[in-house]
């Protein structure tokens, strides 16, 4: 079953066109992270599956239905970017009311977030700091055990340890078949919970890649420190090796494959350091961009 | 229905306070001009408004007939016709304004319509609570009128003697004048508030709303007021709501049909709001 889907989907204003064309589908239970550069169309999206702004053309389908059915919305959790409450309502009014007027939460799921999230109830809203705002919004969209979350940026603002709290509560509801909806520029947050990311730039869709395809790629630069300056040559019978550079006392390679012949080889060579860098999520992100930049 | 009231609740609530320092600060503006009335009356007997241009007297709301001397005139002339409807018209254009183009420029009418609500259950629950608000400040007001005015003698029948000698009793101000009084100030209020409610709704945008529906009071009370002393115009000033509150004279002469009007308007803006609002993009 997909719990979100876009065809043609195009959201124009006068000359400038949002959203181009865009064509996805995300499956039940899937985290998609819709990722690209700020302005790129991923609020506009957003605001699309929500109903907040109608499309120029094409359609969107939201689980089953449309964004403007308050039954569908109903099984959403949403986090905006920017999320702005009434200035005096506290956490436990907010939670009342949209509790109230949404989904109920379960008592023990609710005290159990907001223990994790450590969540300030009592204090007004606009008193509270960026990362107190997110996890009023993080706990307001997590509870009632939503069927799609739409989070945008959900950890900015949030200290290290609460990202982690966040990634696993995010796990939890994924596999209890919640499907997410991610827009966010920390890629450590995407790589922990996606399924399948999707680049969108200047209105399109410039790539999409699931995670497994990211591991696969997940080849490695590795360079090697000797005692004196290496040879060139001393890792031609590795294999998977390519790209062998000498600069002063260090070596470095290229490696597709496992990583295993390299070390045995380097210890047996002396080496007495290393290290690694393997292509990630943000240089796929880095050269998409760049290559955007220079098509401009 | 139930997610409008809970809506509707919650708006009242987060303006709970703001409508309490609303009231207080109208009621005190009512009262303290009608502390004024033994003095100036005194003072100046029943040449109050004898004296004036036409001008003084459309600004003061005294139309033919109206004495300032006795206490329904004075009150009239110098607080329900001017004073207390700007400021009821001030709430309205704040409450309409802030209804749908307010909370959207903050950012929380997206986050509400994010959850399973209706822009209808949205649109109807703000208008209400903006009717309320300057229902309750009119409320307020009459109650602190009607239990301050005793003290200030405007409950006492006076003796009005006119230009040629002759005399004639006019009677003190009831509680009756001071709600037809303050139902029609209050009417203008609302009509007001219903222009800016009607812009808000219609755009997102919120200085737009302040400014057309602030400019459809000011220039209609300019309009009014000058077409009064020139002439000119007076064909446009069935534009202005001025022209049947000041003309009219409710608290003075009598309810009349004409308070209709500004209810018209209300329901006309309430009712093309809405369906714009229906139709259009929220303002991100």
């Amino acid at each position: 079953m997909t719990a979100i889907e876009a065809r043609g989907l195009t959201k124009r204003w006068g000359s400038f066109t949002a959203v181009d064309s865009l064509d996805l589908a995300v499956a039940e239970g899937e985290c998609y992270a819709f990722l690209g550069r700020n302005g790129a169309g991923k609020s506009t999206t957003a605001r699309m599956l929500l109903d907040f702004i109608h499309p120029s053309a094409g359609s969107v389908q939201v689980l089953g239905g449309s964004g403007r059915d308050p039954g569908v919305r109903a099984r959403i959790g949403y986090l905006p970017g920017d999320l702005n409450l009434p200035r005096s309502i506290t956490a436990s009014e907010a939670i009342s009311y949209f509790g109230s007027i949404g989904s109920p939460p379960d008592p023990p799921e609710l005290d159990d977030l907001i223990e994790r999230l450590g969540m300030n109830r009592d204090r007004p809203f606009h008193n509270l700091s960026t990362g107190g705002r997110r996890k009023v919004g993080l706990v307001l969209a997590f509870m009632g055990d939503p069927d799609l979350l739409i989070l945008d940026e959900p950890t900015s603002g949030l200290d290290p340890v609460l990202q982690d709290t966040f990634r696993e509560i995010l796990n939890e509801r994924k596999e209890r078949g919640a499907t997410v909806w991610l827009t966010s520029h920390v890629m450590s947050d995407v790589e922990h919970v996606a399924d399948r990311v999707g680049l969108i730039d200047r209105g399109r869709l410039a790539q999409e890649l699931s995670m497994e395809d990211l591991r696969r790629q997940s080849t490695g630069d590795i360079q090697l420190s000797f005692g004196g300056p290496p040879d060139a040559s001393w890792f031609d019978s590795v294999p998977g090796v390519s790209d062998v550079t000498v600069n002063g006392d260090d070596l470095s390679l290229h490696l597709d494959g496992p990583v295993t012949a390299v070390l045995a080889r380097a210890a047996e060579l002396g080496a007495v350091g290393i290290r690694t860098h393997q292509r990630e999520l943000e240089d796929i992100f880095l050269e998409t961009y760049s290559r955007g930049e220079d098509d401009r | 229905m139930r997610r409008s009231w809970l809506i509707y609740l919650r708006w009242m609530r987060d303006r709970c306070r703001s409508t309490i320092w609303w009231s207080i600060g109208i009621t005190l503006v009512s009262v303290v001009t009608a502390a004024f009335y033994p003095s100036l009356t005194s003072a100046a007997g029943s040449e109050l408004g004898s004296n004036s241009s036409s001008t003084m007297s459309s600004l003061l709301g005294l139309g033919e007939g109206i004495d300032p001397s006795t206490p329904v005139g004075f009150l009239w002339s110098f607080n329900y016709s001017n004073q207390l409807p700007w400021l009821l018209m001030a709430l309205g254009i704040a409450l309409g304004t802030a209804s749908i183009s307010g909370d959207e420029s903050d950012g929380t009418l997206e986050y509400l319509l994010a959850k399973p609500v209706t822009r209808t259950e949205v649109a109807m629950a703000r208008f209400g609570g903006m009717v309320t608000v300057l229902l309750v400040a009119s409320v307020v007001n009459l109650v602190g009128v009607a239990a301050t005015m005793p003290l200030f003698d405007l409950t006492d029948p006076v003796t009005v003697t006119a230009l040629d000698g002759s005399t004639s009793t006019a009677a003190g101000a009831t509680v009756g004048d001071l709600f037809v009084g303050g139902l029609s100030a209050m009417a203008v209020g609302l009509g007001s508030g219903a222009v800016a409610y009607l812009v808000g709704a219609a755009t997102g945008r919120r200085g737009l709303a302040m400014g057309v529906s602030s400019g459809f009071a000011v220039a209609g009370y300019v309009l009014y007021t000058l077409s009064n002393v020139t002439g000119d115009f007076e064909w446009v000033t069935w534009l202005s709501p001025w022209r049947w509150f000041v003309d009219d004279a409710m608290m003075v002469n009598g309810m009349t049909v004409d308070i209709l009007w500004p209810v018209a308007l209300a329901a006309v803006s309430l009712g093309l709001g809405w369906a714009l609002f229906l139709r259009r993009d929220l303002q991100s």
